[in-house]
């Protein structure tokens, strides 16, 4: 059973580091923009204002998993995995619709 | 209620420390704390329950992204299966994010109730790990979609290997915990957890992670839309998120030093006191804070 283990390990290494690193910068960019509208809570909201930064770090979190999937397509796009590339841009597809259907 | 919600410094202050609270007690046991960020956003907080929904999904993101790395590095999550799952629960968060502005608030509170008395049975009872069968029908679905997989083994010995049972009974129920996670703001590993322990027959710890795992995508789907909408409030949901971040981290490293089984009935407790809470506001009667 060890073709199991030694199949995907890099893959999966890869989706690790994206979603450790991506939650540490979003958590990062929300903890400045708390700080920097605690010291200057008049700062308008758009450009470097504290509101801004908080909306930016959250808008970066919810489009972390996205991209997680997006890796995920490309990994499996580079191991000519056809199947798996469907699936993946079919779960893509239903985020996408939902992003739009929003609008 | 802790003051009007205007974003102020002392409220994020309040927010962070509430998320932080919730996430640590419940990485304890781990468990996910999204299902107590609603309750403490509306009863605490004095939040519309909408509002609170759209904010308790991006912390739901924040966990379930924040300690998906080391489960991923030690080989328990079943990524093929979780992609193959997360059709089914994305599509159910799209259909929560076209029903919940028709739902009245009533039936939100109620099922929220439920699912909350649901997670304290579940807490209850301890897991059981699957028999597995013999040998995997070679046309069925899992087999065709090469699900099988292994656990590693710590020790450095043989991996266990495993067969994933019924994938289009898995679908269906995902579908559902995807539909419940748009509704109420929640991960649904409540729900997602029983789907993989007795529909797909996982090792506990694989459907464990693998369900962690898929959380975070299942929610995106629903607070990607609220999020275009313009119902996230990010001057909420940031320091809420932010919180339960760092929280869970914080639980993880408490693991050793309390009692687990006191703070199991704890859980239980709290649990089936905001299932009633959560019942009276759905039936209008509204508590004094």
């Amino acid at each position: 059973m060890s073709e199991y283990l030694t199949r995907g390990a890099a893959q999966e290494r890869a989706i690790a580091k994206l979603l450790h690193y991506g939650t540490g910068l979003a958590s990062f960019i929300i903890a400045a923009g708390l700080v920097v509208e605690w010291l200057h809570p008049s700062t308008n909201t758009f450009g470097l204002g504290g509101g801004g930064l908080i909306k930016c770090g959250v808008a970066l979190l919810i489009l972390l998993p996205v991209a997680r999937v997006a890796l995920m397509l490309i990994q499996f796009a580079q191991a000519r995995d056809t199947a798996y590339v469907a699936i993946s841009a079919l779960v893509l597809a239903i985020i996408a619709t939902g992003f739009l259907a929003g609008l | 209620m802790i003051g009007a919600l205007d974003g102020g410094t002392g409220n994020a202050v309040w927010l962070f420390a509430a998320a932080f609270g919730a996430s640590a007690l419940g990485g304890v046991l781990g468990m996910a704390s999204g299902i107590f960020i609603v309750p403490i956003l509306t009863f605490l907080f004095g939040v519309d329950i909408h509002t609170a929904i759209a904010a308790s999904l991006v912390s739901v993101i924040a966990c379930s992204c924040g300690s998906a790395a080391p489960l991923l590095k030690e080989r328990l999550t079943n990524i093929r299966l979780a992609v193959v799952l997360e059709t089914a629960t994305t599509l159910g968060a799209l259909t929560g994010v076209f029903l919940i502005g028709i739902i009245p608030t009533t039936y939100l509170y109620l099922l929220f109730a439920a699912i909350l008395a649901v997670s304290a049975q579940q807490m209850l009872t301890r897991r059981r790990e699957a028999a597995q069968t013999a040998v995997p029908d070679s046309r069925n679905w899992a087999t065709v979609l090469r699900l099988h997989s292994a656990v590693p083994d710590r020790a450095g010995g043989a991996a266990a290997p495993y067969h994933v049972g019924s994938v289009p009974l898995g679908l269906s129920l995902m579908y559902g915990a995807g539909l419940v996670s748009a509704l109420l703001g929640i991960g649904s590993g409540v729900l997602k957890i029983p789907a993989m322990d007795t529909a797909l027959r996982l090792p506990i710890k694989v459907s464990s992670a693998t369900s962690n795992f898929m959380i975070g995508v299942t929610a995106a789907a629903s607070a990607g839309a609220y999020f275009v909408r313009g119902d996230i409030n990010t001057a909420l949901a940031g320091p809420v998120a932010l919180g339960s971040v760092v929280g869970a981290i914080a639980g993880a490293r408490m693991l050793m030093g309390l009692s687990g089984d006191k703070l199991r009935i704890f859980f239980v407790i709290v649990l089936v006191l905001l299932a009633v809470a959560m019942a009276m506001s759905g039936f209008g009667v509204h508590l004094k804070t």
